[in-house]
């Protein structure tokens, strides 16, 4: 319990001050040299405590008018929950199919070629490439593929959803083949062949079993993975979505919200994610 | 074909493509076909408008095609390239470095505390390209800090903030280790922590932390990506408003990238180019670190007992205990590193010599001489050339072509300036050996090649003759009792562009180009005479017979003097200043030794290295001249500023025609205008006169042109067609001042300095070659950000 709250504390300050940072640093054009100015920190975590505490989420300018965070913040919320929430959990699923129970087959060996190409370029390159290739698709077919106007509804979101899955997916997939490959070594799988049991209940129960606790201990990992495209891809793909707090403005507040937005976002997929496992594992694994 | 299959291409693949990333970004500068600031403008050739941008494959002179401004893409990721990858690895080094010690040494702590594992835990959460942002965006964009500032900033925020990252695995993997019996019976033995922990545990991690290190950096590649798609490139972000781009100052590959992000609609070269550059740079250090896991994998994996889908079937090689590592006989993989490593040197060496390789104008005529005189008591000198011109060109040749300047002075020539003639007598050419066939009319000597001579690319002539210089001539000339041989040999001519370049000798400029040569020559003379000459060190005088060398220079003059007095000064580096004279004029003698000293000095500060050991002046009548080494001075004119002009323009000579090589026929205005230039120059930062005395000769020399009424003129028209001299001397001198005086600011705080910087700059660039005006055009150009409009007003293109 204290390391959680050491943690909820730890995680409180990060965020806040990382929110203060385009406050805290500052060009001195003149001596052109970098100043630092710490001394502002504490003020400014007390201005966002007393602003929280009075029950509302403060203001933010957008142009020139000022606005209530609280009365815009519900429609991008919930447009980023979307896109993290789909795109976690089917990374999760096509990872543990392929990665496992389809892994001993022929066309499983094609996707894992595919896959581990596709791990060796980093993110934000597959992102371009393929915002290229839905404009080549386009030119060429006249099929809309995406579509980078925020009001343009599915067709905004599911390629962000979609290239927001692609990391975690690479990674969780590389990790999973890899445990599989180790865990494929033990004892008590060469007991279970012995035995003669199937291989797809040596998968669920031997494998999988063994696996899951590794998936859990990177589930934070792969959703910051998630979160940390999902900046690029909202910012580029003209999403709105929490991001839009973050990347338009310089004030404290809004960047502050936005992130404990974030986390907020996190630890529902978090939850989300653990109570899938536990279903699954209530519905298919024999305790 | 199952060895193939079990062979590790990943690790060569990747072994190879890094090492070619780091050639690259050694010598990518070096090869780079343009510079970061030269841009193709909108032009007709060959019947088809070239406007940027450029498509890839489309040109020879933009192999990557151009974006949107016509900047050249491959230059600006050869440049790029090295940022990308040295920062890369200088955080990654930084990282690893502090994030592995400290992790080895908490690892083996007995109980990590919360606080450091809830931190962690807090941190893995946050992207760190975003702490990154939050910290860079402040700073980045037309930052007014350094870019080596912001770059060092970068480097020490990107590393701190990814070690806690590095201290959790390392840590992890530490804790582990550390739980094994080995280390508990190490423990037992009474080892240390210290010795525990650099003697069991690091060595088995060695492997693991090169792959970690590998895959950190591409890593820090994908930051670097993810920063460059929110507009923030690695060392600063220009922005310009209206319309709002952004542009990377340090041409870093994923700036370049970000910059041209908006290309994914149209023109999307510009932005996939660089892209699978940075993909290739990425790719080639996973492909390593996956070649390096299979190779450790296949050394200690265990094989499953199931059928599963990713089954490494690598051949392990193993480290075998008690065998010495023999590194000879070579094979297989020490083989093809050791080639590896020799081909890195050889194409490195290869990049480096050649780097210059591409400037200026190329003459595919390569003469070396051999020449041999012997001079009578009448001043007949019979005289040997033998001379090797070798062929540089694909064409096969059907003549030679030298200018033999000699052959116009004979009796009833039509220069009213030569009051004597000379008399030259051809007595055998042979080639290669045999009896040649040639036409020698006025100076122009064509050695007809024999059809089975006509495709060997080195050719042996020797011309046999004996001639005589004319009295008071022009250069080559007899006065009194002194000889001055200028152009007394056989001179081959240049061959550019598929033809000979040979013009015909008219009265005024110089109508003879020739190349950089070596020279050998042996001399016989009667007693009482001295030996003066462009060679490097010339015989002690009134020595009568002697043999004289020189390489790399334009031109061989000789000077054969009798009784005149000598007198020395050194100027910098030893140089040997030598003024031979009578004693008939009204000229110091001291202050024309002191003037010459003094603006060699300057020119050896100001513009670069004198090229050689020793400056000879001859005081004589006839025409103020330079030749490499050597120049002529009147010292009895009545006009005595012209004359200490005069002086210091033949020294700059030295630089803009003796080093800097030119066509005098086609392009005189190159070294005329330049030195004319540079001579002001001197007298305007050199002795800090003003602006309108330093520069009052080609002032004067333009207003000449305005009261005769002659109009306008470029300065880049042949001899021929040439109103006034004016426009070869005095209108580059001052167009040059007019863009000093307009630019300097960009390049410094005082047009003198600058000044002599630009000299000094195109001096370096061009030594040893030749220039024309439009590579003149694109060296200012380039140096002082100016279209190539600017120079409309008086040079042609």
């Amino acid at each position: 319990m204290a390391r959680i709250i050491q943690q909820i504390i730890i995680i409180f300050l990060l965020i806040l001050t990382l929110a203060a940072l385009p406050v805290i640093i500052e060009v001195n054009a003149g001596e052109k040299s970098l100043e630092w100015n710490v001394e502002q920190l504490p003020k400014i975590y007390g201005e966002f405590i007393s602003e929280i505490s009075k029950g509302s989420l403060g203001t933010y300018q957008l142009g020139t008018q000022v606005r209530a965070i609280e009365e815009d913040i519900g429609d991008n919320f919930f447009t980023s929950l979307k896109v993290m929430l789909i795109g976690v959990i089917s990374a999760i699923i096509i990872s543990l199919i392929f990665g496992i129970f389809l892994s001993r087959f022929r066309l499983t060996k094609v996707f894992n070629a595919f896959m581990n190409i596709l791990s060796t370029i980093p993110d934000f390159i597959i992102i371009i490439m393929s915002m290229i290739l839905a404009v080549k698709i386009y030119r060429w077919t006249g099929i809309r593929v995406i579509s980078l106007r925020p009001d343009a509804g599915a067709l905004n979101l599911w390629f962000p959803t979609f290239l927001v899955a692609i990391a975690p997916t690479l990674y969780l997939f590389k990790l999973i083949s890899v445990k599989y490959y180790e865990t494929s070594g033990e004892d008590y799988i060469k007991t279970a062949v012995a035995k003669g049991m199937s291989l797809n209940y040596i998968n669920f129960q031997h494998v999988y079993k063994n696996i899951e606790p590794f998936i859990k201990a990177e589930l934070i990992k792969v959703i910051s993975l998630a979160i940390g495209n999902l900046f690029i891809i909202e910012y580029i793909m003209n999403v709105s979505g929490i991001t839009k707090f973050i990347f338009q403005s310089n004030q404290v507040q809004p960047i502050a919200i936005g992130l404990f937005a974030m986390l907020l976002i996190s630890g529902i997929v978090y939850l989300v994610v653990r109570i899938v496992f536990y279903l699954f594992k209530r519905g298919f694994i024999y305790e | 074909m199952s060895k193939l299959f079990k062979m590790n291409f990943s690790l060569y693949l990747g072994v190879f493509c890094v090492s070619v990333l780091l050639f690259l970004c050694f010598f990518g500068p070096l090869m780079a076909p343009h510079t970061l600031t030269e841009m193709l403008e909108t032009q007709y050739r060959d019947g088809k408008v070239l406007s940027p941008p450029m498509e890839p494959f489309e040109s020879d002179e933009y192999p990557l095609g151009t974006d949107k401004w016509g900047y050249d893409l491959s230059t600006m990721i050869l440049h790029g390239l090295r940022y990308t990858v040295f920062i890369a690895l200088a955080i990654t080094v930084i990282k690893m470095g502090i994030g592995t010690l400290c992790g080895l040494y908490i690892g083996t702590w007995r109980k990590t505390p919360s606080w450091i594992i809830a931190f962690e835990n807090a941190w893995s959460y946050v992207p760190l390209f975003l702490v990154l942002y939050f910290f860079l965006r402040p700073i980045s964009f037309n930052s007014p800090l350094e870019t080596s500032t912001l770059l060092g900033y970068f480097i020490v925020i990107a590393a701190i903030i990814s070690i806690p990252s590095i201290i959790s695995s390392v840590r992890l993997k530490t804790a582990e280790l550390h739980k094994s019996v080995y280390i508990e019976a190490a423990m037992a033995l009474g080892a240390g922590r210290s010795r525990l922990i650099w003697k069991h545990i690091f060595p088995q991690m060695k492997e693991t932390l090169l792959v970690m290190f590998l895959l950190e950096i591409v890593y820090v590649i994908t930051i670097m990506g993810q920063l460059a798609l929110v507009n923030i490139f690695i060392g600063g972000t220009t922005v310009r408003f209206d319309p709002l781009i952004y542009l990377s100052v340090t041409k870093e590959l994923s700036g370049i990238v970000g910059q041209a992000r908006l290309n994914i609609y149209g023109n999307t070269h510009i932005l996939i180019i660089p892209l699978i550059v940075l993909l290739f740079t990425t790719i080639s250090f996973s492909l390593l670190a996956n070649g390096l896991k299979n190779r450790y994998q296949s050394n200690y994996a265990r094989t499953p007992w199931i059928k599963i889908g990713q089954m490494p079937n690598m051949k392990p090689i193993r480290k075998k205990f008690g065998e010495k590592q023999a590194w000879w006989p070579l094979s297989g993989e020490k083989l093809a590193l050791l080639s590896l490593i020799i081909a890195f040197i050889g194409a490195g060496t290869y990049v480096y010599v050649t780097k210059d390789a591409d400037v200026g104008v190329k003459s595919d005529a390569q003469a070396t001489y051999d020449l041999q005189f012997v001079m009578d008591e009448k001043g007949v000198f019979d005289t040997v050339a033998a001379i090797e011109v070798k062929n540089q060109s694909k064409d096969d040749w059907e003549e030679l072509v030298f200018y033999f300047i000699p052959n116009v002075f004979k009796e009833g020539h039509p220069f009213a300036s030569v009051k004597g003639h000379s008399e030259v007598e051809m007595k055998a050419i042979e080639i290669n050996g045999e009896k040649a066939e040639y036409s020698l009319e006025e100076d122009t000597l064509r050695i007809i090649l024999p059809p089975n001579m006509k495709d060997k690319h080195k050719h042996r002539v020797e011309v046999s003759y004996t001639f005589t210089p004319p009295e008071e001539g022009v250069r080559f000339s007899k006065e009194n009792e002194n000889y001055y041989l200028a152009q007394w040999y056989p001179m081959a001519a240049t061959y550019q562009d598929g033809k000979w370049n040979k013009e015909d000798y008219s009265d005024g400029g110089e109508t003879y180009h020739t190349d950089f040569s070596d020279y050998r020559v042996q001399y016989k003379l009667p007693e009482g005479y001295s030996f003066v000459s462009t060679a490097e060190k010339d015989p002690a005088l009134l020595k009568s017979e002697g043999t004289v060398k020189i390489n790399k220079v334009r031109d061989f003059f000789i000077a054969i003097i009798k009784d005149m007095e000598v007198h020395e000064m050194k100027a910098n580096n030893g140089v040997n200043i030598r003024l031979f004279t009578k004693k008939d004029h009204n000229k110091g003698i001291e202050d024309t030794l002191e003037l010459a000293q003094d603006a060699l000095r300057f020119y050896q500060e100001k513009i670069g290295e004198y090229p050689h050991k020793q400056l000879d002046m001859i005081l004589d009548h006839g025409a103020f001249m330079e030749y490499p080494g050597i120049v002529t001075i009147n010292p009895y004119i009545q006009d005595t500023y012209f004359y200490r002009n005069a002086i210091v323009h033949e020294i700059a000579h030295q630089y803009f025609y003796g080093v800097v090589s030119n066509d005098p026929y086609h392009q005189a205005w190159i070294d005329e205008g330049i030195t004319e230039f540079a001579t002001s120059m001197y007298f305007y930062a050199g002795r800090n006169q003003s602006e309108g005395q330093a520069f009052s000769i080609p002032n004067r020399r333009m207003e000449m042109v305005n009261e005769l009424g002659l109009g306008r003129q470029y300065s880049n028209v042949p001899l021929h067609e040439l109103k006034s001299s004016a426009f070869i001397y005095g209108q580059p001198a001052m167009e040059l001042l007019k863009m000093m005086k307009d630019k300097y600011q960009l390049k410094g705080e005082d047009v003198k300095i600058v000044s002599m910087q630009f000299l000094s700059d195109y001096y370096h660039h061009f030594q040893y070659k030749e220039v024309n005006t439009d590579e003149f055009i694109r060296f200012a150009k380039d140096y002082f950000l100016v279209p190539s409009g600017y120079f409309n007003s008086w040079l042609n293109r």
